[in-house]
């Protein structure tokens, strides 16, 4: 709400130049967006919370610096001259629905002059950022930014039956508003109807409508001055779509005292500027009419909650500026600085939101200064815990970065048919009601889509190396359920070393993905011997022939690979891309056991001796069955198996390939002999060509 | 040298001398020698060469000496040959020593000129991985408030219209929904509650306060979502640590405390603070924390005169919104407003990470450019 500097003076004598006047206002609860200098003085951007619609005024504004500066507030009195005609045998107002209007005045105003507004008038709406029209509407306008209450004026010709009825929407209603819209309507609106009902002619506290508008043959005004309720209005607002400077302020709570008092002054202007004949008195249908809330606040709760004291005077000098009228009523009356003293207060109207000895001790607390509390650190009384998985999470991180993986963060927004094309059958996604675009228009399902995302930026600007993870979650939908899955996900593409003054390079592979997150199975061996386990197969998504299941135990983490060049043409990548994804609460715990079960092994004190077996092997024999055949000789003697080198083609037979194993033995007891060695190497060459049908190649 | 081995090998009475007056030359004269031989000697077999012939055991310079002048030497002579004798043979010993050093260090100097690295050339570079920035921030702002004494806790991204309004003291059609555009979640219909995306970390308050009893310290970080359209300052997806403690005796001046305490942790020591009375339906009072512009120092001008941009002129930088536990929140969670109280708060990590390294574009932490990333080591 834009505040003139000089309108403000209207009822306060403030003498603070409007950079201070600012500075305090913003520390006393009402933020200045900045003060702007213009040709009609200082205008000051107030930004007014939502729970202050008594600040939706220069009244208002001005009760506030009244309070800062403790200077009086000029009220507002208005005694505008009424013709001997009593406005209540022109126009009668009927309220058939309270519970919308709590409230409805009503007054006429024969024979005004409809014409343009004086210099003063639309230079303070100018400043105001309002735009002149006529007289009339410029007073409504006027009042409004004045008092903070909205009014609205009719042509009292257009109304039918000199009657107001207020009433809840009819079905199927339309209106057409001032501005020109024809808008439906949902049950449950406040309409302000005339003649029988029938005809809708405004949206209460909302805008009026086009048929009974003013214009400049308007002879005879009516004005409405109401009050509506706050929650009705907000969603109709919220239905309509349609915000206005009326729906503001009774959606936010309106004063309904304040009704009759703007409605008065609106007239007094319309004499003023607009001539005419005020029609005595005032039709006033006022069935919301509230006692006014009477709330206790005491210095015990003043301390308890602030931590600190502040002098009777300033307690009751903020809330008597306030309109509070605090009332001393305990038994140490007069009593300076009582730990006992307490106050009763009386809930002004314009301040419905204020209902609690909380909200007092609010309002005591920023007029007298929030800086007058002195700050102090609190000493903890109990130990603080990381999350459960924090030093876990930590190693995993700092396992990756050593690995050279940058982390990102991505939002999981994004597109259906990206989600859908790394999504595991059977998963229902998360899908937005309401997104900004369909690009953004589900939670990812995995973290695959967004990491596939952050490679494709790069690639799309000139960065062709990248090794990439996050730790984030996905999200799933289970029947009316969500989930959400802490996952790792790892993406990585171009050089695995760039080409440099010391090495060549080489291309990142399948084996570079796997190598790594071995690395990070490392972490959680021990309660798994080697940490994670391979298992052919994985999703459609990957490279049928480049592409593994990584386990813990039984527990199946995730899986690894290749994209595939189909999808990868998809996504318009040109060059090979690894993806990785695992679950990680099961990683984090079988991290935790494994690092709590850890303990120390001696070294060994004799020599271990390395022995390679060069071996001619069928194409479909894997490795690992090589190891498992060699582990079930149970030699204990053997502390490593592993494959050293791996050859097809020149020299080697088709269907097979020469595989090179290196083992190592090692005996706790003594140093191994050459027959010891030999022997241990027979009974592995036997158990190869007999299960394996291996023949061992003079290496 | 044979003009040596010819005075050397013979007796001082073969060569006339008889007085020790007379020595002296002769002493010079072979310190001349000496010295000029000695320079000659360039590398180490030189050196060696020339090392024997002076100080060989057997026929060394020296040794003859020894040999032919001092023993046979007169008595009237015997004692002046042997102090001439004592100090040529400490010049000797001491320059050939001095000539060992000066040989090696410059083989040592031409052999490392072989072998000298370039410096201005780089090493094997390994790839290297990084934390997010975001991270990095919500480490620190993690590692202040723990050393303080508050727990990490982390909750559901998809939440309950319960507990991210309704229990926080925001009924429907509240105004503060209206500031929260909120993403929904397409349920079949039936469903029991509609979910959302958290518009902040606040619902985690409740499910906390649910969880436990005071007193309680907590922060919890974590992403949120607002329905806003993406712009520099604007990211539907962002960051907050929430933060909230309750006890039965937490006051106001502990909680300006506490926040003043991280904001002077997180900025520096420097950095001042106020507290502007706000509006939160879940807290009361209600504060928005200014620090002194980071940029300008607290100045509203810039560096190079003329208005600060980022603060524009205000010298204060809005930094985020908290304050006391509003007691309408405990009844939620069967807590006794009147006997516990408490403060909350909720940093935008982002922000923060905007403030505190420059950063003008919001965009950037969540495009995950490697450049920007290798930025943040
Ligand atoms: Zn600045």
């Amino acid at each position: 709400m834009k505040v003139v500097y000089n309108w403000l003076k209207d009822f306060v004598d403030v003498t603070a130049p409007p950079e201070e006047l600012a500075s305090r206002l913003a520390l006393s609860g009402t933020n200045i967006g900045g003060v702007e200098n213009g040709p009609h003085g200082a205008v000051l951007d107030a930004e007014v919370g939502s729970n202050r619609p008594d600040c939706l005024g220069h009244y208002g504004i001005a009760r506030e610096v009244a309070a800062i500066y403790k200077l009086p507030l000029k009220h507002v009195s208005t005694k505008p001259s009424e013709s001997a005609a009593k406005a209540s045998d022109f126009v009668k107002v009927d309220i058939q629905a309270p519970e919308l209007c709590g409230r409805f005045t009503a007054r006429v105003i024969r024979n005004v002059k409809l014409q343009p507004s004086p210099k003063w008038l639309r230079d303070r709406l100018e400043a105001s950022g309002v735009a002149s029209i006529s007289n009339v509407v410029d007073i409504s306008n006027y009042v409004m930014l004045e008092l903070g209450h909205a009014l609205h004026t009719f042509d009292y010709d257009k109304v039918r039956d000199q009657k107001i009825v207020v009433r809840s929407t009819r079905p199927d209603e339309k209106i057409r508003t001032l501005d020109g819209v024809e808008r439906r309507l949902d049950p449950g609106i406040c309409m302000i109807s005339d003649g029988d009902g029938s005809r809708a002619v405004g949206i209460g506290g909302i805008m009026g409508g086009a048929e009974t508008e003013i214009s400049f043959s308007t002879k005879n005004v009516l004005i409405e001055c109401a009050w509506f309720e706050p929650v009705a209005i907000r969603r109709a607002t919220r239905f309509l779509k349609l915000h206005t400077e009326a729906s503001t302020r009774f959606g936010r709570g309106a004063d309904p005292e304040m009704a009759e008092l703007a409605s008065r002054r609106c007239a007094e202007l319309i004499l003023q500027l607009a001539g005419g004949e005020l029609l005595a008195g005032v039709v006033d249908a006022y069935p919301g009419k509230r006692a006014l809330k009477k709330i206790r606040v005491t210095r015990a709760e003043i301390l308890r909650v602030m931590g600190a004291d502040l002098p009777d005077k300033e307690i009751e000098t903020s809330l008597g500026a306030l309109g509070f009228a605090p009332v001393r009523i305990d038994h140490n009356r007069g009593a300076e600085g009582s730990l006992l003293a307490a106050w009763e207060c009386t809930q002004p109207s314009w301040r419905a939101e204020v209902e609690r000895e909380i909200d007092l001790i609010e309002e005591i607390a920023r007029i007298y200064g929030l800086e007058k509390f002195p700050p102090r650190l609190p000493a903890a009384r109990q130990g603080a815990a990381r999350l459960p998985h924090h030093e876990a999470e930590t190693r995993l991180r700092e396992r990756l970065i050593g690995l050279g993986y940058r982390e990102i963060l991505t939002i999981p927004h994004v597109a259906e048919e990206r989600d859908a094309l790394f999504r595991p059958a059977g998963v229902s996604p998360a899908r937005l009601s309401n997104p900004l675009s369909e690009e953004a228009g589900v939670l990812r399902s995995t973290g695959i889509v967004t990491m596939a995302a952050a490679l494709e930026w790069n690639l799309n600007h000139g960065q062709r190396n990248a090794r990439l993870f996050e730790i984030g979650r996905h999200y799933r939908l289970n029947g009316t359920q969500s989930s959400e899955t802490c996952i790792l996900t790892i993406g990585a593409t171009g050089a695995a070393r760039e080409k440099g003054l010391y090495d060549s390079a080489r291309e990142f592979s399948f084996a570079d993905l796997k190598g790594d997150l071995d690395a990070i199975g490392q972490l959680a061996a021990g309660t798994q011997p080697n940490g994670f386990q391979w298992r052919d197969g994985g999703p459609d998504w990957l490279h049928a022939a480049k592409r593994g299941k990584v386990f813990l135990g039984n527990a199946e983490l995730g899986a690894a690979g290749q994209l595939p060049r189909r999808i990868a043409d998809r996504l318009k990548v040109r060059q090979d891309v690894f993806f990785a994804e695992l679950e990680l609460d099961p990683l984090y715990e079988a991290m935790q056991t494994a690092s709590a079960s850890r303990r120390y092994e001696p070294l060994p004190r004799f020599p271990s001796v390395d022995r390679d077996f060069s071996l001619l092997l069928a194409n479909r024999i894997p490795f690992s069955e090589i190891a498992d055949s060699i582990r079930s000789l149970h030699i204990a003697e053997i502390t490593s198996i592993e494959a050293i080198d791996l050859f097809r083609g020149k020299n080697v037979p088709p269907g097979k390939y020469s595989l090179l194993v290196r083992i190592t033995f090692q005996s706790r007891e003594g140093t191994l002999t050459d027959a010891q060695i030999n022997h241990f190497a027979g009974k592995i060459i036997s158990i190869l060509e007999h299960r394996h049908g291996a023949q061992l190649r003079a290496s | 040298m044979k003009a040596h081995e010819n005075k050397t090998g013979l007796p001082l009475v073969q060569l006339g001398i008889t007085r020790p007056e007379e020595l002296a030359a002769l002493f010079a004269d072979l310190r001349g020698r000496f010295d000029a031989d000695c320079a000659r000697a360039h590398d180490e077999s030189a050196w060696k060469q020339f090392r024997d012939a002076w100080l060989g055991r057997k026929s060394g310079v020296l040794t003859q000496i020894s040999d032919n002048w001092l023993k046979p030497a007169t008595p009237q002579l015997k004692r002046a040959v042997g102090a001439s004798l004592n100090e040529l043979r400490a010049h000797v010993e001491s320059q050939i020593e001095a000539r060992r050093l000066a040989i090696e260090s410059g083989a040592e100097e031409a052999a490392l000129a072989k072998e000298r690295v370039d410096l201005s050339l780089p090493g094997v570079i390994r790839p290297i991985g990084s934390h997010h920035l975001i991270r990095q921030v919500f480490q620190e702002i993690e590692d202040i408030f723990f050393s303080i004494g508050f727990s990490v806790v982390e909750g559901p991204e998809i939440e309950t219209p319960y507990y991210n309004f309704e229990a926080l003291n925001i009924p429907e059609f509240h105004p503060v929904r209206d500031d929260m555009d909120t993403f929904y979640i397409e349920l079949p219909k039936g469903a029991p509650t509609p979910l959302l995306l958290r518009t902040h970390t606040s619902p985690m308050q409740i499910r906390t306060m649910e969880r436990q009893k005071p007193p309680l310290r907590v922060i919890v970080p974590g992403k949120v979502y607002r329905r806003d359209n993406p712009d520099a300052t604007h990211s539907f997806m962002f960051h907050q640590v929430e933060g909230l403690a309750v006890d039965a005796d937490i006051t106001f001046c502990d909680f300006t405390g506490t926040v003043e305490y991280f904001v002077k942790q997180f900025f520096g020591p420097s950095v001042k603070t106020r507290f502007r009375p706000s509006y939160f339906p879940f807290t009361e009072p209600s504060v928005e924390l200014d620090a002194s512009c980071i940029f300008c120092g607290g100045t509203g001008t810039a560096a190079g005169g003329g208005t600060c941009s980022k603060c524009k002129g205000a010298a204060w930088i809005e930094l985020f919104g908290a304050g006391m536990v509003d007691p309408a929140v405990y009844g939620f969670v069967n807590y006794d407003a009147k006997k516990v109280s408490g403060f909350a708060f909720g940093i935008g990590i982002d922000r923060m990470a905007m403030l505190k390294y420059g950063i003008d574009d919001i965009q950037v932490f969540f495009q995950n450019d490697v450049r920007f990333l290798k930025q943040f080591p």
